[in-house]
């Protein structure tokens, strides 16, 4: 990760991004960061787990480092590193070693795909030590209280060789995130869109509809933002059914055979 | 030239009556997965298959060009019961083929939707059609445009006598305003068939079969077509003959209307005449005797699953059994009988596959694990010197990358094959090969291949005779190394009996759970659905399979499976889960990719 990326990563929103809660998530998440314990955020794609933690760091007033977890993410990724320019070396901390430094959320969006080296780093800091030992700088940091842990993954993809550790899962105070009932997510659809009531609830029956057959048709269920981004089109003048082919079922799969049929479910509902 | 001019009458006759369409037809293969999606994305039940229905007699008026030809006195309706959603195999009534199609889905959409169940037929269908309307404005717009097709359809009123068309008129207004009419007028026969709503239930009939020892050689499947048409069954007993009075001859085939003799375990489809015979009767009465008809005719029957003794078995290792008609795990249902395949020779590996393996080597050698040098990392142990050089030469502000790393590639893994070796793998499988063939030569290739990397792995072979003998073979055990005296026995394979897949599975989980691995794969290797002789099979089999492998899940395992069953996707999913299964379209070519297969599952 380079330094611009890290800045890029830095984010203090002025704005507080709107935020539907489904449950006492919001509650909760408060009282953790007062308690200081970190949060494991769960759910599926697109059902919100990102615009949450926003608007959370909003909310509290926090600086908010969002890393997006790849697979070749190391624990120096996280932590920092030597550098090398024309007067000699020089070191600069990562996302986290900022988050612990300046105080602030730390979140890291789907964990398990990191590294198995970043776990060791995420574990003296997510339990009771809070603390952040750079044994290449010999500093050991120890987290202020504004500084918070927040990781999310996605239990739904079923890696054959990834999977959060228990002793991992068990220092976090966990968040099942699921879709939102019918009657809130309607009123996502159509705030953040834009989109006339009466077609975001058909949207939202087709979302309904189609994240029945996920398991046996579909690899994952559609979330939130899928159909939100399907709103956008629509309000903007494209034609129902093309907006949901473009924006919903070609998004889902790659089968034409499946995407033919999941056709037959946005007729069944945009149909003429 | 009797019997040519009746042939000749016949044709022009069942042509002239025929109210059809036959440019516009719809066969149900041509959307059965949209209708089946549709039909899950609705609400219904994801365990259903879909499935070609029976055709139901209706026993309304019919124009008498139809009289005269003897025709429509069935009509297709849809419906759905515990095991499968029943729509009709082809839908050519409509003169559009949009409309025919659209009729697929209004029935697939009506049978998931149906809110009340419990109401009579005309009650209940106008509820779900409200509902379907309702819910989804896009069925609601093609529905009005399958009303209209569907009243210019149906018989004209004023060729009806007054209280049939009063009837008629109420039809046609529950139809058009569905949720308008109370009751239907009474009249002196049912009304004309409503092709757009789901068929009246049926008087239960029939009882079900007490389980009879099935014989082995009843089993060859040998045919891996069928016919796709269902027909309603029903047991019956065998009519004795007594002083030796003959109820009936079995060559009087055309005027048959009481008993097929019809083995449904040896099916070959050969007698033309039987199968029309056959689709003339309505119910089709099974007797019990062991005693075969020399033409035997291959079809699946709507037969009520029978419910089984359900006694739990003694013994020690006992293994559970899923029922879901109960939701219940009925305890000691399963005995596993280890059967040993000790007499076998050991041999080398065959001639005809010896090229395979020098190719699978050479590909298995890059899963072995290994150190991994990486250069110009941000971090390392070393420092790599090049890229060092060229940044001072360069002198261009900050870089990084100037360190090798060494990275252990780890894999620790315990991988069991389950190996279906049921009567049904003796099918062929195209090109002068069995299916037992096939599965033989994978076998011995995927043991070859793994031998090259240090994956601890096993084979087991498993078939079945009812609950009370699953029979396993271990070919190949954690502990063993492959050698000669594996390939031996792996040679020795050979099909019996039936599938009794989810006894199996939860065996080969107890086997596979004891391995000290990170990853657990348990690789079922298959070429058809569950199925045993008794009640084990249908609806109860996959239910019951799907929970075995839930349960193997649970215990930190990962199961996968390979089938060479082309009609696989109606059920896999529903058992394994959309991303667990593969189909393999030529299963000559699964030797060759199970293998690679598993590379790609254990990268």
């Amino acid at each position: 990760m380079t330094v611009t990326s890290i800045a890029r990563a830095l984010r203090v929103p002025k704005l507080i991004p709107p935020y539907t809660a489904t449950g006492d998530e919001i509650a909760v998440f408060e009282l953790a960061h007062r308690n200081r314990l970190p949060v494991l955020i769960k759910g599926p794609t697109g059902c919100g787990k990102t615009r949450f933690v926003e608007h959370m760091a909003a909310r509290l007033g926090l600086p908010l480092y969002t890393v997006s977890c790849h697979d070749d993410l190391s624990a120096a990724d996280l932590v920092g590193r030597h550098l090398i320019d024309a007067s000699g070396t020089y070191w600069t901390d990562g996302p986290l070693t900022q988050a612990v430094r300046h105080g602030g959320i730390c979140y890291l969006d789907e964990v398990v795909e990191a590294r198995k080296d970043t776990t060791v780093v995420l574990h003296a800091l997510s339990d009771d030590r809070r603390i952040l030992p750079i044994d290449r700088t010999g500093e050991i940091l120890e987290a202020p209280p504004e500084f918070m842990l927040v990781v999310s993954y996605n239990p739904g993809y079923q890696h054959l060789l990834k999977g959060l550790k228990p002793s991992t899962r068990q220092r976090f105070v966990s968040l099942a995130f699921g879709f939102p009932e019918a009657a809130s997510e309607i009123d996502i659809v159509a705030t953040e869109s834009g989109l006339d009531h009466e077609t975001a609830k058909r949207l939202v029956t087709l979302a309904n509809a189609l994240r029945r057959t996920a398991d046996h048709d579909l690899e994952e269920a559609p979330g939130t933002r899928l159909i939100v981004d399907a709103a956008k089109l629509i309000a903007a003048g494209c034609d129902p059914q093309v907006a949901c082919r473009a924006a919903v079922v070609e998004c889902l799969s790659d089968e034409p055979e499946i995407c033919r049929a999941l056709m037959v479910v946005v007729a069944a509902i945009f149909g003429r | 030239m009797e019997e040519q001019v009746g042939i000749a009458w016949h044709r022009l006759v069942n042509r002239l009556a025929a109210r059809r369409h036959p440019a516009a037809a719809i066969e149900l293969t041509s959307v059965s997965r949209a209708a089946a999606l549709l039909y899950r994305a609705l609400g219904g039940d994801h365990g259903v298959a879909l499935q070609a229905g029976a055709q139901t007699r209706h026993g309304a008026r019919r124009a008498w060009l139809e009289r005269l030809a003897g025709s429509e006195r069935k009509a297709d309706l849809a419906w759905v019961d515990g095991q499968a959603l029943r729509l009709p195999p082809v839908i050519d009534v409509y003169p559009e083929a949009g409309l025919n199609r659209d009729l697929y889905f209004w029935l697939a959409a009506l049978c998931a939707v149906d809110p009340r169940p419990d109401l009579p037929w005309l009650t209940r269908n106008q509820a779900a059609a409200l509902a379907v309307t309702g819910g989804f404005p896009g069925l609601a717009a093609g529905y009005r445009r399958l009303v209209a097709a569907e009243i210019a359809r149906r018989p004209q009123l004023d060729k009806l006598p007054p209280d049939e068309a009063r009837q008629e008129e109420a039809i046609r207004s529950a139809l058009t305003e569905p949720g308008s009419v109370a009751a239907l007028p009474a009249a002196r026969r049912p009304p004309h068939p409503v092709l757009l709503w789901l068929r009246p239930e049926l008087a239960a009939a029939g009882r079900a079969h007490a389980a009879a020892a099935p014989e082995a050689a009843a089993q060859a499947g040998s045919a891996l077509q069928s016919d796709k048409k269902r027909r309603i069954a029903e047991h019956a007993e065998m009519p004795e003959r007594k002083g030796g009075l003959m109820l009936f001859r079995p060559e009087s085939i055309f005027s048959w209307t009481e008993y097929a003799k019809i083995e449904h375990e040896t099916q070959e489809n050969e007698d033309q005449d039987l199968a029309r015979a056959a689709d003339d009767l309505d119910v089709i009465a099974i007797a019990q005797d062991q005693k075969s008809v020399a033409k035997k005719l291959r079809m699946s029957l709507d037969l009520a699953a029978a419910q089984g003794d359900g006694a739990p078995l003694d013994g020690a290792g006992m293994l559970p059994e899923w029922d879901y008609r109960t939701q219940l795990l009925k305890p000691d249902q399963c005995r596993i009988n280890a059967v040993p395949l000790g007499d076998a020779l050991p041999c080398a590996l065959p001639g005809h596959l010896v090229r395979d393996r020098q190719r699978l080597r050479r590909q298995f050698a890059a899963l072995q694990p290994q150190r991994q040098r990486l250069k110009a990392q941000p971090e390392g142990s070393e420092i790599d010197i090049d890229p060092y050089i060229r940044h001072v030469a360069q002198r261009s502000g900050a870089g990084s990358g100037f360190y090798t790393d060494q990275r252990q590639r780890q894999r620790d893994l315990a991988c069991l094959l389950l190996a279906d070796l049921s009567l049904s793998t003796e099918a062929w499988a195209g090109e002068g090969r069995r299916v037992i063939d096939v599965i033989r030569d994978s076998l011995l290739l995927f043991s070859e291949a793994l031998s090259v990397t240090r994956d601890r792995f096993a084979l087991v072979g498993f078939s079945s005779r009812q609950r009370s003998d699953v029979r396993f073979h271990t070919l190949k055990a954690f502990d063993e190394a492959y050698g000669d005296a594996v390939r031996g026995r792996i040679n020795g394979i050979a099909p019996a009996y039936y599938t009794r897949m989810g006894a199996a599975i939860r065996h080969a989980t107890g086997i596979l759970g004891r391995q000290k691995a990170r990853e657990r794969l348990l690789l079922l290797l298959t070429d058809g659905k569950p199925n045993d002789a008794d009640h084990y099979e249908g609806r109860y089999g996959i239910e019951d399979t799907r929970k075995a492998l839930i349960a193997a899940r649970q215990a930190g395992l990962r199961p996968f499976c390979v089938t060479v069953d082309q009609e696989a996707h109606e059920y896999l999913p529903h058992t394994f889960g959309k991303s667990s299964f593969i189909i393999i379209r030529k299963p000559s070519e699964l030797p060759a990719r199970l293998p690679l297969l598993y590379a790609l599952l254990t990268r």
